[in-house]
């Protein structure tokens, strides 16, 4: 694979965040967006906006609104419908459960880490509180979803 | 060897009468007679034989059997007797008729009616009422005793009328007495159990009276032996005029009786006792009288249990107090047997004990006058197999149990209450030999006589001079109050111990439910806590990024701190959210080898200090503990990090072992003492306690390395959830030794 097609692939990727902290999304933009990738970033504040987005209903009923994105980035505790439920409705789809869900949370807790598992999580994330671990966790990631390995074509 | 072959004859079948009245035995319908008493000749007038295979016609008239027939229709008791005529040669005899059914047959008793009766008939029945007045107003058992015996003689005339009472093993005792002066008193005289017969006794129960005109009657045969009805001796159990045992009649003529009268006292459908008339020449009592005593025994028997009740009224109702108070008590065992609930008098005085144990499966402690400790577990272990409806009661426990004649003096009456077959919990209360003086009439223990050609015969006691004896190893008998209040408490504690269980769940399911209240307070608090906590962090570290050329040093300074207090903070949060999961989370026990797990721990010390050079030393051999390897892995990392931290020697060491016996603490079930031992800073003994508080640190966080200040008390936590104890001695200046056990399932 060339580098041409590399950034035809990356053109066309997108990720979805599922953040309701303003400060922790400004953290994770400004280090996703120093990646070369340039992957576009969608982002909903809530359990409620992020499955109307994956359903595209609501607001999101215009496909150019709410395009499939290609990895999912989803935090646990969010306000109204929580993490859980989102990433269980997403797993338990035909349609979006083959979108990677990665979850960056707060919660460090053993039994938050093996039910996000056991639901189909594919990589769960702890929020560091170091500016420099953050940095590298962002980075790492999108070069790993995005570069490293390869995603299902969108159909 | 006592009467006891007495009990084998078959007196309700003796085939004889008492020659006073004459006996129709009858066959249904048309009352055809069937087997009569062999002296109808003297008291009708016809002979048996001219009598039987006849109807009852033959003797009666028409209106007399239809009145016969129309008893038979109903409750006979309550028409007995039946004023009968017979015509005999021209004249009218009169006769009181007794009627009753006997399985197939109907028994028709007629005994010649005195000429005077009838007519002092009103003056009785007046007397007799006032006498029920008086019986019903009598102030207690005894005195109600002694007003029959008294009201009987009148009416009766007999020479000696008492009160017989049997006590719980059968024997009888006379408790009031009514003589004609000169004879000799009986009251207070004691008879064994083997004076009367066990069928004998049925037969009391069963019939209020009886009556033996004439001890010295010849009795007289029924004709034909057997009723032709079902071939068998017709049963006579409920005929007045039954004849009695040959051996009853020996016993009355020993006594000089020639006259006797029996009414039963009945309480609960059980014999309680007798008034008992004698009367030294034959004398014959009219029925009229007869119903009339026998009115007196059914409302004295009607008042028994009343009396009986009444007799310990105050005493019960202390008894009530005492009850509830040590229900309280003693359905926690546990308590009891640790000495925080203290067993007192009280135990004693519900049931008029002067000692008491209270045996636990594996402790037992007492109260006042016992037998000696030693001699409780082969007692407790022998009631044990005695118990019967979770009770044991003896008043000569000796008797039943020989090794108890050494401690007789304080044990012969035993009253053993089993509280929790489960947990093998019982009471035993005790009280002392009383040596007791037993008037007997007569020797109770030589019943045998030895005729002269040496064949050993049974009869009754010739002899009926005083026999006293005296009982040795018996305790005053405990009274049915005492046995039913000890029975109440048992089922009170058992449901007392059932509502503690229930409450305990409920407090269980309360613990429960805080506790995952507490877990998501602990998760909740430490996410929305900490997303604050690191808004203020990446906000500092973007300033530093994007503006450090616009501050000057010290600008860039204070954003570091800010930066460094952020995550000092973090690590706060997460060291309180660790130990709040702590004590929830199950101990997850395997055999571990704890010397492996020492050097596993010092390992990885080894890999993340490397700068630091520490000399470990291991001490003598580690045992296979059964712990939780992950938590008890956190205990030596947390005690080996200190060990290490606070230490500013040049040769640093640190020494791990395991003394067998209790260092400083004995009462560890385990034996053994792990210990870490250092030449560190030490700690100055005014803080030796305050290092195992969460949060509390001795230095300053600038000083040997920082640190939360909780890992003390996360060690502590674990080790408390092994059941162990953690505790720490130290020289300040020189060094420190943390000590700690591991309670249960230690394999050595």
């Amino acid at each position: 694979m060339n580098q041409s097609s590399l950034a035809r692939i990356h053109n066309r990727s997108l990720m979805l965040v599922v953040e309701d902290s303003n400060e922790d999304f400004e953290a994770f933009q400004r280090y996703a967006r120093r990646s070369p990738l340039r992957i576009p970033i969608y982002r909903c504040v809530d359990g409620d906006h992020a499955l109307s987005f994956l359903y595209r209903t609501g607001r999101y009923v215009d496909p150019k609104q709410a395009p499939r994105p290609n990895l999912i980035l989803l935090d646990l505790n969010l306000p109204g419908t929580d993490g859980r439920e989102v990433l269980q409705k997403v797993k338990r789809d035909e349609n979006l459960k083959t979108i990677p869900v990665v979850i960056l949370t707060t919660s460090s807790n053993p039994k938050d880490i093996e039910a996000c598992y056991r639901w189909g999580a594919n990589s769960y994330m702890v929020k560091p509180m170091d500016s420099d671990r953050l940095k590298h966790g962002v980075q790492s990631l999108i070069n790993y979803w995005f570069n490293t390995t390869l995603l299902p074509t969108d159909n | 060897m006592d009467l006891s072959t007495c009990d084998r004859e078959p007196i309700h079948i003796p085939g004889l009468i008492q020659p006073h009245g004459a006996l129709l035995v009858l066959q249904e319908p048309g009352l055809i007679i069937v087997q009569v008493s062999g002296n109808t000749l003297e008291i009708l007038g016809h002979r048996p034989k001219e009598l039987l295979r006849q109807p009852l016609s033959i003797l009666l008239a028409p209106q007399q059997i239809a009145a016969i027939q129309q008893c038979l229709s109903e409750d006979t008791e309550n028409v007995n007797p039946l004023d009968i005529a017979i015509s005999y040669r021209g004249s009218l005899l009169m006769f009181d008729g007794n009627i009753h059914r006997q399985d197939a047959l109907v028994l028709l008793e007629l005994e010649p009616q005195d000429q005077k009766q009838r007519n002092d008939y009103s003056e009785l029945h007046q007397g007799v009422k006032s006498t029920i007045t008086k019986i019903q107003k009598s102030s207690s058992l005894l005195k109600m005793c002694e007003l029959v015996v008294k009201e009987v003689k009148k009416i009766t005339g007999f020479d000696r009328i008492m009160v017989y009472q049997f006590d719980a093993d059968g024997a009888g005792e006379v408790i009031a007495e009514e003589r004609t002066e000169g004879l000799t008193p009986y009251l207070g005289l004691r008879y064994p159990a083997s004076d009367i017969p066990v069928q004998a006794k049925q037969l009391y129960t069963l019939n209020w009276l009886r009556l033996i005109p004439d001890s010295s009657y010849t009795p007289v045969a029924l004709v034909p032996e057997r009723n032709p009805v079902d071939e068998e001796p017709t049963d006579l159990s409920f005929a007045l005029l039954r004849s009695v045992s040959p051996l009853h009649l020996e016993y009355l003529n020993n006594m000089g009786v020639a006259a006797s009268m029996s009414i039963s006292l009945i309480q609960d459908q059980k014999l309680w006792g007798l008034i008992a008339c004698h009367h030294s020449r034959p004398r014959h009592v009219p029925s009229n009288l007869r119903i009339m005593c026998e009115f007196i025994g059914q409302v004295m028997s009607l008042d028994l249990s009343k009396r009986v009740d009444n007799q310990d009224l105050s005493y019960k109702l202390s008894m009530k107090s005492l009850q509830s108070k040590l229900v309280e008590s003693l359905s926690q065992s546990k308590q009891i047997i640790k000495g925080s609930i203290q067993l007192d008098e009280s135990l004693l005085e519900l049931v008029s004990a002067t000692g008491a144990i209270f045996c636990t499966a594996d402790h037992s402690i007492g109260v006042g006058q016992t037998p000696p400790a030693s001699e409780w577990p082969a007692l407790r272990d022998w009631i044990k197999t005695q118990m019967q409806d979770n009770m044991f009661q003896s008043r000569s426990l000796s008797r039943l149990y020989p090794a108890a004649t050494s401690f007789k003096a304080v044990a012969s009456g035993v009253l053993a209450l089993e509280i929790s077959q489960f947990h093998q919990d019982f009471v035993i209360w005790f009280r002392p030999e009383v040596i007791e003086t037993v008037t007997w009439a007569g020797n109770p223990h030589k019943p045998v006589e030895v005729a002269s050609n040496g064949i050993v015969t049974l009869s009754p006691r010739k002899s009926f001079q005083q026999w006293k004896e005296t009982l040795q190893g018996c305790a005053l008998p405990w009274k049915p109050c005492e046995l039913k209040v000890v029975a109440e408490l048992r089922s009170l504690i058992v449901s007392k111990i059932l509502k503690q269980a229930a409450d305990l769940a409920n407090v269980n399911l309360e613990l429960e439910r805080s506790n995952i209240e507490l877990d998501s307070f602990a998760y909740v608090a430490s996410h929305d806590l900490k997303e604050p906590l690191r808004g203020i962090h990446n906000y500092s570290n973007f300033l530093i990024e994007d503006y450090a050329e616009v501050l000057d040093t010290a600008g860039v300074d204070k954003l570091a701190t800010l930066v460094r207090l952020t995550q000092r903070m973090e690590d706060l949060i997460n060291s309180l959210l660790h130990y709040s999961q702590l004590g929830r989370i199950e101990l997850s026990r395997q055999p571990t080898d704890l010397a492996e797990l020492v050097e596993q721990t010092i390992e990885v010390l080894r890999i993340s200090q490397p700068q630091s050079s520490i000399d470990f030393r291991m001490s003598g051999s580690m045992p296979m503990v059964d712990c939780d390897r992950t938590q008890i892995s956190e205990v030596l990392t947390n005690l080996l990090t200190n060990a290490i931290k606070y230490n500013d020697k040049a040769e640093k060491w640190v020494e791990i072992g395991c003394a067998q016996s209790g260092n400083g603490d004995s009462d560890g079930l385990s034996g053994c003492t792990f210990f870490v031992r250092d030449n560190g800073i030490g700690i100055p003994p005014q803080h030796l306690e305050r290092v195992f508080q969460i949060f509390k640190r001795l230095h300053t966080q600038d000083q040997y390395g920082g640190g939360t200040g909780a890992g003390l008390t996360i060690v502590r936590k674990i080790v408390h959830q092994h059941g162990g104890k953690i505790w720490v001695e130290s020289s300040f200046g020189e060094g420190s030794t943390f000590f700690f056990t591991l309670a249960s399932g230690e394999q050595s």
